[in-house]
């Protein structure tokens, strides 16, 4: 009788720790392959700009500089791009659209955000770049060249710009679901509340939002998360060039696609493959305290919340 | 009463901003859809059964129609099960350490680079095997669609009314069989649903199987230690030519890759109501 009660734990545990197992063992593959590019470079493998691939050894020397500061430059710029549209569409969608339209801008916010990303680079590279190209960049060059940032001539469309304007959309959905969730708990009688008090749409709205800060600081977050860890559609956009720069309108690069079009014949080279290990130690703890920033924020708002 | 005024032209001009904001945040959406056809149609319409059965220098992408199938089959025999079994361990043992540090896991990796994946299993797998395979391809993408799955089978148990578990228990079922016959039963819609969507999501992904797969359009490869092509890395490699011929097929290919996606997606999301990404 006692041979055939099997306990639930002793089933489920295994993988569990073996999913834990293998999230460690990713990151100590990272971490023993960076070894070599540390102890040849130290730390200015994240201070210098610097990309020099040999067949000696001696003579080759990397820093990864310009990929952290490509990441981070183009994710700030998808979020400064997403704020503003999510957060129209969730008073948008909670407020004012009529029940039915609701439901279908849900379900496109979805679709939005299960796009295969490649399908936002081919769209990218063949209708945004160009578009931006000719309505945004050679204006703003020609009028406004003396500012840092318009200084740079967009001879191809392949900029910071355009691959931070191609995330802000891309990421989008992932920041909206978040404030629309929180945005939506909040209860009616607040609402009328402040209605009673002869607010008008926008007043109310604002001191609404206030509620949820934690909840839009988190969806941010987490927006940011997912700008900074995408591959495919920002090495299509990037211009792929290591160009340390404030430039909007310079070609550049992000960790990501740093290591999307170097690794794959990165063996050739002694040191090339630990370096870009070294690139996605970076991208590995960015992502995991970005992540972990955002998730803490929202669980601890959920936790609190008394609205 | 002037004051009054300026509150009401704020009020109408804040309307229409959120309106626009709204159109604005989707217009990229339709406007992929509408370009992805009205590119991808022409194509597909003139090489007819070719580009979906042709190789490569036929003009067609058949290899990497059948690479992405053979990926997602593999990937899900691999990756479902442990999904599945891990997402019911964090609705059972929601209060335990490791309980809550498995959903934090799964949040993690839900959103993890995918490209950190890609080169985890190429130097684990791909190097030591001294040769891309579809297996490597499979890992990687088994990886990426375990928290989906987990969390939608997380999600979809913690559905089910409490009633539901103490009537198992009342019965006499040992916990094993209150859960695997009671409960995941009542859950399987969603559970489902959440299958469906990791399959969608990892159809479409191109970063892991960069340096994985191989990427092989010329051949059909049937073989799980054999290089294959998918549809979204030849998508990737089509665009990076510099041949406008190459363009069309990139065009041809992502028609074929959206219509994947949608006859996946939309069907499964219409037939629930709400769905956390």
């Amino acid at each position: 009788m006692k041979r055939r009660q099997i306990n639930l734990r002793h089933i489920l545990m295994p993988f569990v720790v073996f999913v834990f197992a293998l999230f460690v063992l990713m990151l100590a593959v990272y971490v023993y392959n960076s070894m070599p590019i540390f102890h040849r470079e130290g730390l200015d493998i994240y201070l210098k700009n610097m990309w020099k691939a040999a067949e000696e050894p001696s003579k080759e020397h990397y820093g990864v500089l310009v990929a952290i500061w490509g990441s981070i430059y183009t994710s700030v710029i998808a979020i400064l791009i997403t704020l503003p549209l999510s957060l129209a569409y969730s008073v948008f969608v909670i407020d004012y659209a009529p029940k039915r339209v609701k439901e279908w801008l849900i379900i496109l916010s979805d679709v939005m955000a299960g796009l295969p990303t490649i399908i936002y680079g081919i769209w990218g590279v063949f209708v945004l770049v160009p578009l931006l190209k000719k309505i945004v960049m050679q204006p703003l060059h020609n009028y406004l060249s003396f500012l840092p940032m318009c200084s740079y001539p967009p001879i191809t469309g392949f900029s910071y710009l355009s691959a931070g304007v191609l995330l802000g959309i891309m990421v989008a959905p992932f920041a909206s679901a978040i404030i629309r969730e929180a945005y939506q708990m909040i209860p009616f009688t607040y609402r009328e509340a402040i209605y009673s008090l002869g607010a008008t749409r926008l007043e109310a709205t604002k001191i609404l939002l206030g509620y949820i800060k934690p909840a839009i600081y988190s969806g941010i977050i987490l927006a940011f998360g997912r700008a900074i860890g995408e591959t495919t559609a920002v090495s299509l956009v990037i211009g792929n060039t290591f160009n340390l720069s404030l430039a909007l309108f310079a070609p550049g690069y992000t960790i990501s696609s740093l290591i999307a079009n170097q690794f794959g014949n990165a063996f050739i080279y002694e040191y090339m493959t630990s370096a870009l290990f070294a690139a996605g130690l970076v991208l590995f703890a960015i992502g995991l305290v970005v992540n972990l920033a955002g998730i803490y924020l929202l669980r601890r708002w959920e936790a609190n919340v008394r609205l | 009463m002037s004051g009054y005024n300026v509150r009401k032209l704020k009020e109408k001009l804040f309307l229409f901003l959120i309106g626009a904001l709204t159109v604005l945040m989707f217009s990229p959406l339709f406007h992929i859809i509408y370009s992805v056809f009205n590119n991808g149609i022409h194509v597909i319409l003139s090489r007819r059964i070719t580009f979906i059965t042709g190789r490569l220098s036929d003009g067609g992408i058949g290899p990497a129609i059948i690479g992405t199938f053979i990926l997602v089959f593999l990937a899900s025999l691999i990756g479902l099960p442990v999904a599945f079994l891990v997402g019911v361990y964090a609705y059972e043992y929601p209060e335990s350490t490791l309980g809550k540090a498995t959903k934090s896991l799964l949040q993690i990796m839900l959103e993890f680079p995918t490209i950190l994946v890609g080169v985890f299993i190429m130097q684990m797998l791909v190097v030591p095997m001294g040769t891309y395979s579809a297996l490597a391809g499979a890992l990687s993408l088994a990886i990426i669609m375990m928290p989906y799955v987990a969390v939608y089978t997380h999600e979809a148990m913690r559905q089910i009314p409490f009633e539901y578990r103490d009537a198992a228990f009342s019965l006499g079922l040992t916990r094993v069989k209150a859960v695997f016959r009671v409960l995941v039963p009542m859950a399987k819609r969603g559970i489902l649903t959440g299958v469906l969507i990791g399959i969608a999501k990892v159809a479409g992904e191109t970063a892991p199987l960069l340096f994985t797969v191989g990427g092989s359009y010329q051949t059909y490869q049937i073989g799980i230690t054999k290089p294959v092509g998918a549809i979204p890395l030849l998508i990737y490699t089509l665009i990076q030519s510099p041949a406008k011929e190459h363009h069309e097929m990139a065009w041809g290919a992502s028609l074929i890759l959206l219509l994947i996606f949608l006859g996946i997606f939309i069907p499964v999301r219409l037939s629930l109501r709400e769905v956390k990404v």
